[in-house]
């Protein structure tokens, strides 16, 4: 056979993009950049999500602020983004990496799906956002394009809700009952330790309760952290993952859980 | 040196014509139609799949040489993706795909007649985002491809496609049929495709649309599933929230259509 047509399929979309494109040419999740004069070292002051278990699955919210220095740049930013059919990521940090980052693993689960004819595996799944959120080290260290996701999803063979979180050099962390990632997260840790001690799990809450706890927090978060936007202006990005995929909550929904 | 004349040109490339079309001849048949609800592509088979997607708003089935269905898969899968990627999914379009990348490349192994060529003929389904936007592309192995309105089917000869369209064409008369009515119809189809093709390897089968009854082609299929045949029918659903618009249809969706040969 020709070698028009590769002969053989990893499935790897790293793969594809060096041969498509060049390695100098690939989404570079690991190219470094130069440093610019003036940039502070690491800068991701610029949002709170925040993910939950509760009975059914997994919760997402996040505020819709994205700030540039002191400036506000835009109030609907939407964090909250679908993977796969039972996969969200909540981004903070550098926008921009953020949303190629997901475009990238949108794409490279996808790709191994349709060309290997099966799922990517839930601990293949991980190992790729690992892997992009260390080899985006070096470019973090630089002031430029630092982020750190929190990845729900549902673990379809173990009927459960799983939560995972980041450091930023791809140290990964599961969590039992709540992760939070971006500026506003660190003020109201303690809230969601109360919450676990006075009104028990998050797991073990309905889906109208653990919303409402964790829109409350994420007003909290609002209040305390200028970086993270309030739902005085425009709802809150909330989604929910369950056995059978992701769902978004109405606007009344998100409305009822505000108190409104 | 022995020479290489435009005779032995146009004879190598009659030997590999007839090569591949009398391999081709045995795969199983597909139907590719539009119906109410988005895409559908339909075959029956024995062990390997056959409907495959390719991209958010592609699928592909064919007939022919495994490996070779695999690579035209493959490298159709990898033209998607890096265009996707580094454009925009708007911007993969069945055509682009077909007309640009796959078939220059099956055309340049076809011309070549030291290579050794792909015995595939296959259908391209892409999911518009209005019915009258779907686009059906079959393409061959000597890189020929054309277009198609509301559906298209592949089969072994020319005429088991020709008799293949006439009664899908005449079952999906009434406007965009329903899921059910369109699977049932292109079962039927398949029936029609796959007699005809059997049927013209026998010593008797001077009048071609002899054997062609209602009856006939039902018995058929139904000697088909009892013999361990099945249905893969895979569908691009335009109105979903779902990441994924392709799915494979499930024994519960394709249990009504299949009764009528159960019974």
């Amino acid at each position: 056979m020709s070698t028009l047509f590769n002969v053989e399929s990893t499935g790897r979309f790293t793969d594809l993009l060096s041969r498509e494109f060049g390695s100098a040419a690939t989404s570079g999740p690991g190219q470094p950049m130069p440093r610019a004069a003036g940039v502070p070292d690491i800068d991701t002051h610029s949002t709170t999500v925040i993910a939950v278990k509760y009975k059914d699955g997994v919760i997402n919210v996040a505020d819709r602020r994205a700030t540039a220095g002191y400036t506000v740049m835009y109030d609907q930013a939407e964090k909250v983004l679908p993977l796969d059919d039972h996969t969200l990521i909540s981004i903070s940090g550098s926008f921009a990496k953020s949303v190629e980052v997901v475009r990238y693993l949108r794409h490279t689960f996808k790709y191994f799906e349709r060309s290997q004819l099966q799922p990517m595996s839930l601990d293949g799944k991980l190992m790729e956002l690992q892997r992009v959120i260390a080899n985006n080290m070096p470019a973090a260290l630089q002031g430029i394009g630092a982020f750190i996701p929190v990845l729900s999803t549902f673990d379809t063979e173990g009927n459960t809700g799983r939560i995972y979180f980041y450091d930023a050099m791809g140290g990964q962390f599961e969590t039992a009952e709540y992760g939070a990632a971006g500026s506003g997260s660190g003020p109201i840790r303690g809230a969601f330790e109360y919450i676990l001690r006075t009104k028990g799990p998050f797991r073990e809450m309905d889906r109208t309760t653990a919303l409402k706890e964790t829109l409350t927090l994420l007003e909290i978060a609002a209040d305390l952290d200028t970086a993270t936007g309030g739902a005085s202006k425009h709802l809150p990005a909330a989604k929910y993952i369950t056995a059978a995929g992701i769902h978004d909550f109405t606007d009344d929904e998100i409305r009822a859980g505000l108190g409104r | 040196m022995p020479s290489y004349s435009p005779y032995d040109w146009n004879e190598s490339i009659q030997q590999r014509n007839e090569y591949i079309e009398d391999r081709l001849k045995e795969g199983s048949p597909v139907v590719a139609t539009t119906y109410a609800g988005g895409l559908l592509i339909l075959t029956l088979r024995q062990t390997q799949r056959k409907v495959y997607e390719i991209y958010d708003r592609l699928m592909m089935s064919a007939v022919g040489n495994h490996s070779d269905v695999e690579q035209v898969r493959m490298a159709a899968i990898d033209a998607a993706h890096a265009e996707g990627f580094s454009r925009s999914p708007d911007d993969v379009t069945v055509t682009r795909l077909v007309s640009f990348r796959i078939s220059p490349a099956i055309k340049k192994i076809y011309s070549d007649p030291f290579a050794q060529p792909v015995v595939y003929r296959g259908i391209f389904a892409e999911l518009g985002k209005t019915p009258e936007k779907d686009a059906l592309v079959t393409l061959s192995y000597d890189g020929e491809f054309s277009n198609n309105v509301g559906s298209a089917v592949i089969a072994g000869s020319a005429y088991a496609e020709d008799r293949m369209r006439e009664h899908l064409t005449s079952l999906t008369a009434d406007g965009l049929p329903a899921l059910d009515a369109a699977v049932a119809a292109s079962i039927y189809a398949w029936g029609v495709g796959k007699k005809h093709i059997e049927t013209a390897d026998r010593a008797d089968a001077d009048d071609a649309e002899q054997g062609e009854g209602e009856a006939d082609i039902k018995a058929f299929i139904a000697d088909h599933l009892k013999a361990g045949w099945f249905v893969e029918a895979g569908v691009l659903e335009r109105n979903v929230n779902r990441e994924s618009r392709f799915r494979l249809l499930n024994e519960t969706e394709l249990g009504g259509s299949l009764a009528a040969y159960t019974a």
